[in-house]
């Protein structure tokens, strides 16, 4: 098991000039199935890593930045396996959905270059050549960035060293940057700009405070941060530095904005990737720089975390309510259920922490089944607008239980996993609230579970609209989709229903890690 | 006392089987689908029937007073554990619930012949009917949550099972509109709303059990009154009330008592069988099994001085006013299948009266026994009218009591079975379940000794008396008087009004015989489940019964033991109901119509029963309406301008404008850079020279 993370981490990055090639050379479906097996591979390498409790590497590195190390433990372990097994199953999903847009941007080219009109048999030939070299080689960049994108997020969240961290944060912002600006919907250059500049500047503000902390303690090693002790003039700074570079990460209540445009846009196996995976990235850099490293500013600010999110819960919640675009509805959706990381964050208890990061395992599969099913839609019904949709639960069966279950989840419905983050999350507002007597921790969690009322009011409303009621007459030959798009989605479905029942996969790992933080 | 067999304890094993056979059939159920969709009805029917099998194997145990109690590691990282308890209680409640659903399952192969989603319907009975087992048999909170959230799930999905929502699945009349809020609803509609509103009941309830947990470190049931230092605690910070009273919380939800009431209306959008399911056997009736759960609990806590009589007396309130609220609304209703559903609800507002009035008296047990021997009564007529109800929809083709009338003649099967159990629901004397089980309501009642006693009895036997006139006016609009015009325009095109079929009418059949039968021997049964049920408070929590003190009774006979002011007022109730009934509706001596409109206190107050006393109104503008007009404010006037339009656009704008301004000094003159950086120099110069 030696190198297993550095190979997980690197080997999509190495060989994605390969699916490049493949691409390029042979056609989509060669480079999905390729990239497909090194994401397997890697995955398969992460959860064997995982099994064998607490996993570490390390590597040197430079003299002034410190170490270049890998480490796999209670915290990092969910979000790692959720990430990479997110990335593994889009990869097949992607095929159809992309080869569809590949085909639709080629068209709109190739009208924008001979001025539509002017069809013939010579034409018709001529495009039809050109149309295949054109997918295969979108093909082969969009699945390099694919593999990069995805490994950027996981070298994230095993980073060992500030420096690594940010570079790691950085280097997942270019690929989606490149795939939303190249096959989003839209205005899709400027979203993609839009979209990088605010996490980019959102990074900025967070490399500020790493600097803060690393050049006032001369390390930035996490294993020294957590050793040293940080002047108190400045840490404090640091701390509201990095929560608001996150904030924006997390697309938290004020800094949501970014969010809705870029996440509609994408692509929609990108879309599935972003909105659960990688935002929540930001939750995963609190548990890790501000709980774990600066213990003392977490307990001053967690109260205001805690708001903070209830804040976002609600309003994430009551935008989802106002839009008729199904995956704006779920980009807000996304914004809400990351109002329920930074509750459970704020929470200040072992079970509030752990059902925290539960709900980033369950938001994972939950939201992600949801825009799979949009994907559905949008390649198999041509529309996305909810309000020209209707009834096609009887024309797409395994889709509409699919999005059921991805539904459950988010709504927190047992025996999904949603449940599973939702009752431990809520229990440890509730601890909290009791062991401090505060009036103030006890109505908010009141008020988060009303919030739990508003999302299943959202959620089932937009079942109802889409999958339930008259189907409109030109719906009528509507299909499920290809088996490359539903048996993603069913693998992620049977997977929610299991961590639902049995939550020690994960609870076996946060849970410990979770104490051991808080009571240290 | 345990079955040993091959080192497994039989009935802990038979316990788990009963609820999580159902669950195994709704699994295996589509893959059957796949070959047979006929097969499936016959596959869950089939499985139903073991599980109930199960059931009753573990009843002689039971009887005796033994439990069985039996875990499993489950979310160890936390020390929870998984387990069932088959104590009295939930054994007697897994036989009601394992063989009326049975029954209906048996009737629903009739019911639902021809459906093209047959499959996805029995699917959804079969997860109902787990969840509702999983409810009953569970020996913590916890995981009674996972089948308390299971029986939500499966009444949205049966709820609106037809979710294509053609007209003739919507209930409520079209146009009809109260409060501006229309009075029409389609099943998808009605079945978020049901899953909603129950949902609001839950969080409560889930509230309740965090609290509990925080002090008591479990959810277990038997570890709960294991060792009641964590009640000690919470009583000392005010704190155990309240915790009960939101686990009661979800009970409000579950069994549709006021004030969330209002979603058991429009569940009866679903398909008949599926109302009576989740009328007699399942859903509604897990509040009341809750309640009959966690009530000893709180009052077994009395005897270590720590109250909970508030909780007691919301309970026994709140029931008092649903049982009313709703028996007075079913009197105007025209369509059957609401009329049963508002009886429903107030049946259960009655069942949640004793077990509150239970907790409130001396004698936990009398109230205790009458709450829940009125839930097996009701189960076993209730289900039988909704069946019934279902055969007349399925032959009349209309759920209005006004498209049909003078039926007696050609559905003479279905007319004597809903005589049967509509007499049990109105109390009728002597020989039916529910006169025995209503009468010991009143009893305990009236015994308690409690301050609220009086008032409450007031309303049970007002309660009683409305109970009595709407059911007989179901009975008599559906069977007596003139054929309604849709059925005389049926007739004319040929279609023959006929009995339902064999499999159908068989199953409410038995349900109708039996509550006459065992109404013959209603008071002796009582008896039995008293007994028991004192044997099992003792043992269980320590709840040990007053001796009652022997009186001279008035009474001769075998009617010797009971309350002669009780059993007094519940004959003239049932007389007096039965007898407005008669005049309106049988003899039609009177015409309703006539006399509602010859004055106009009875046109007001018929009027505001139509509408529901307003409150399903006024939910949908305050939890609806309200904030969503709320939420479109922000979208347009926060969101859309504040953020969006400040934030992205007016960025963009500030960034374009500097970009000008920038490029505009590029202007490649060199004269003017020579100037500007001469005019720097200076300025340096100046600022080092001070």
């Amino acid at each position: 098991m030696e190198y297993a993370l550095l190979q997980a981490v690197f080997l999509p990055l190495l060989l994605s000039p390969l699916v490049y090639y493949l691409g390029r050379k042979v056609g989509p479906n060669a480079a999905t199935w390729f990239s497909f097996g090194i994401l397997l591979y890697c995955t398969i390498l992460i959860i064997v890593a995982a099994l064998n409790g607490t996993y570490e590497e390390h590597y040197p590195w430079t003299e002034l930045f410190g170490e270049f190390g890998f480490l796999l433990d209670g915290l990092a372990a969910p979000f790692a396996i959720i990430i990479y097994v997110l990335a593994t199953i889009l990869a097949l999903y992607s095929k159809p959905y992309m080869v569809h847009k590949f085909k639709e941007n080629f068209h709109e080219l190739y009208q924008s270059k001979t001025g539509g009109g002017s069809a013939g048999q010579t034409t018709a030939i001529v495009e039809s050549s050109a149309l295949t070299e054109y997918v295969n080689k979108q093909s082969g960049i969009y699945f390099a960035l694919f593999l990069v994108f995805s490994m950027g997020m996981l070298g994230t969240v095993l980073a060992t060293n500030l420096i690594e961290f940010y570079i790691f944060f950085e280097v997942m912002l270019v690929p989606a940057f490149f795939l939303i600006a190249f096959w989003g919907d839209g205005p899709r250059r400027r979203i993609a700009l839009m979209f990088f500049l605010w996490t980019h500047v959102g990074a900025v503000i967070l490399l500020l405070g790493f600097l803060t902390i690393g050049l006032s303690i001369g390390s930035f090693d996490f294993a020294d941060i957590k050793e040293s002790e940080i002047p108190s003039d400045v840490v404090l700074l640091a701390a509201v530095a990095i929560l608001i570079g996150l904030g924006v990460k997390l697309a938290a209540f004020m800094f949501h904005i970014w969010l809705p445009y870029a996440h509609a846009s994408a692509p929609t196996p990108i879309s599935a990737l972003l909105s659960p995976a990688m935002i929540g990235i930001g939750a995963y850099a609190i548990f890790r720089l501000i709980i774990e490293f600066l213990p003392g500013q977490y307990e001053v600010l967690a109260i205001w975390i805690h708001i903070w999110g209830l804040a976002t819960m609600f309003y994430g919640g009551a935008m989802a309510l106002m839009q008729d675009d199904i995956k704006r509805m779920f980009a807000y959706s996304s914004i809400s259920q990351m109002g329920y990381l930074l509750f459970g964050i704020g929470s200040f208890s072992v079970l509030g922490l752990a059902g925290a990061e539960m709900m980033y395992v369950t938001h994972g599969l939950g939201k992600g089944l949801l825009f799979m099913t949009a994907g559905v839609l949008i390649l198999q019904v041509g529309s996305r607008k909810i309000s020209q949709l209707g009834g096609l639960a009887g024309k797409m069966p395994i889709t509409a239980v699919c999005a059921v279950i991805g539904a459950l989840t988010i709504m927190g419905i047992p025996p999904t996993s949603g449940f599973m983050g939702e009752w431990t999350l809520f229990y440890g507002a509730l601890e909290t609230a009791l062991e401090e007597g505060s009036t103030l921790r006890a109505v908010a969690f009141g008020l988060g579970l009303v919030a739990t009322v508003l999302t299943m009011a959202y959620i089932l409303w937009m079942l109802k609209r889409v999958f339930f009621g008259k189907l409109p007459e030109n719906l009528s030959d509507v299909k499920d989709g290809s088996w490359y798009m539903l048996a993603p989605m069913m693998v992620l479905a049977g997977f929610t229903i299991v961590v639902g029942i049995y939550p020690d996969i994960f609870f076996n790992k946060i849970i410990p890690y979770m104490s051991g933080v808080l009571g240290g | 006392m345990a079955t040993e067999f091959m080192g497994l304890d039989v009935s802990a094993i038979s316990a788990w089987t009963i609820w999580i056979l159902p669950f195994l059939a709704a699994v295996i159920i589509p893959a059957v689908g796949k070959g047979s969709k006929k097969a499936t009805g016959y596959v869950a029917v089939g499985l139903a029937l073991a599980s109930a099998l199960f059931a009753t194997s573990l009843l002689p145990g039971a009887l005796e007073a033994q439990e069985v109690h039996d875990q499993i590691p489950w979310i160890s990282s936390i020390g929870l554990k998984a387990g069932v308890l088959a104590d009295p209680l939930a054994v007697i409640m897994a036989n009601v619930v394992g063989w009326i659903s049975f029954l209906i399952l048996v009737y629903s192969i009739g019911y639902m012949k021809g459906d093209k989603d047959i499959v996805r319907f029995w699917f959804w009975m079969m997860f109902f009917i787990g969840s509702m087992q999983l409810i009953v048999l569970s020996d913590n909170l916890l995981q009674l949550f996972f089948g308390w959230e299971g029986v939500g799930l499966a009444s949205y999905a049966l709820i609106g099972f037809w979710y294509r929502d053609k007209a003739q699945h919507h209930v409520g009349k079209e146009g009809y509109s109260t409060l501006g809020i229309m009075e029409y609803y389609s099943p998808t509609h009605a079945g978020m709303k049901a899953f909603i509103m129950t949902k609001v009941g839950d969080i409560m309830m889930l509230a309740g059990m965090f609290l509990i947990f925080a002090y008591a470190g479990t959810f277990g049931f038997k570890e709960l009154i294991g060792d009641t230092a964590w009640a000690t605690t919470m009583s000392a910070e005010g704190l155990l009330v309240p915790a009960a009273v939101l686990l009661f919380g979800g009970a409000l939800g579950k069994s549709a008592q006021f004030p969330l009431n209002e979603w058991l209306l429009e569940a009866m959008t679903g398909p008949t069988a599926v109302s009576a399911l989740i009328h007699a056997a399942t859903m509604v009736k897990a509040g009341v099994f809750l309640v009959a759960r966690l009530g000893p609990l709180f009052f077994a806590l009395g005897a270590a001085g720590i109250l909970a009589d508030q909780f007691f007396e919301i309970i026994a309130w709140v029931g008092a006013i649903t049982a009313l609220l709703l028996a007075t609304q079913a009197v105007v209703n025209p369509e059957i299948k609401k009329v049963l559903a508002y009886s429903t609800g107030s049946q259960i507002g009655y069942m949640m009266m004793a077990l509150g009035i239970a907790g409130l008296s001396q004698q936990f047990v009398d109230g205790y026994t009458a709450g829940f021997y009125h839930l097996i009564s009701h189960a076993m007529f209730k289900a039988s009218l909704f069946m019934a109800a279902g055969s007349l929809l399925h032959v009349v083709g209309s759920r209005f009591m006004t498209d049909m009338g003078g039926l007696r003649k050609q559905m003479k099967k279905t007319y004597a079975f809903m005589w049967a159990a509509g007499l049990a629901l109105m109390g009728a004397p002597f020989i039916t379940t529910g006169f025995w089980s209503k009468d010991a309501i009143f009893a305990a009642v009236y015994e308690s000794g409690n301050t609220w006693a009086l008032p409450i009895f007031v309303i049970a036997i007002l309660t009683a008396v409305i109970t009595a006139f709407y059911t007989t006016r179901m009975i008599g609009m559906v069977f007596f008087g003139k054929k309604s015009k849709h059925i005389e325009k049926m007739e004319s095109e040929g279609n023959h009004i006929h009995e339902a079929p064999m499999l159908m009418w068989v199953p409410y059949g038995i349900l109708a015989v039996l509550t006459i039968g065992i109404g013959i021997i209603g008071l002796s049964a009582e008896e039995g489940i008293h007994e028991l049920f004192t044997e099992y408070l003792e043992n269980s929590f320590g709840i040990y019964s007053v001796l009652p003190e022997v009186d001279e009774s008035m009474l001769p006979g075998f009617l010797s033991g009971l309350n002669p002011i009780a059993l007094g007022s519940s004959l003239i109730a049932f007389s007096v109901g039965f007898g407005l009934g008669y005049i309106f509706y049988i003899g039609r001596w009177v015409d309703p119509v006539k006399f509602v409109n010859s004055n106009l206190f009875f046109y007001a107050l018929h009027k505001v029963m139509l509408n529901r006393w307003y409150l399903n109104a006024i939910i949908y503008w305050v939890f609806v309406i309200a904030p969503l007009w709320l939420a479109r404010g922000i979208w347009r006037y926060f969101e859309r301008t504040a953020i969006d339009m400040g934030m992205n656009v007016g960025l963009e704008r500030t960034i374009g404008w500097s970009a000008k301004v920038v490029q505009a000094s590029q202007t490649g003159i060199a004269q003017s850079y020579l100037f500007v950086f001469g005019a720097g120099l200076l300025f340096i110069v100046l600022i080092l020279l001070i």
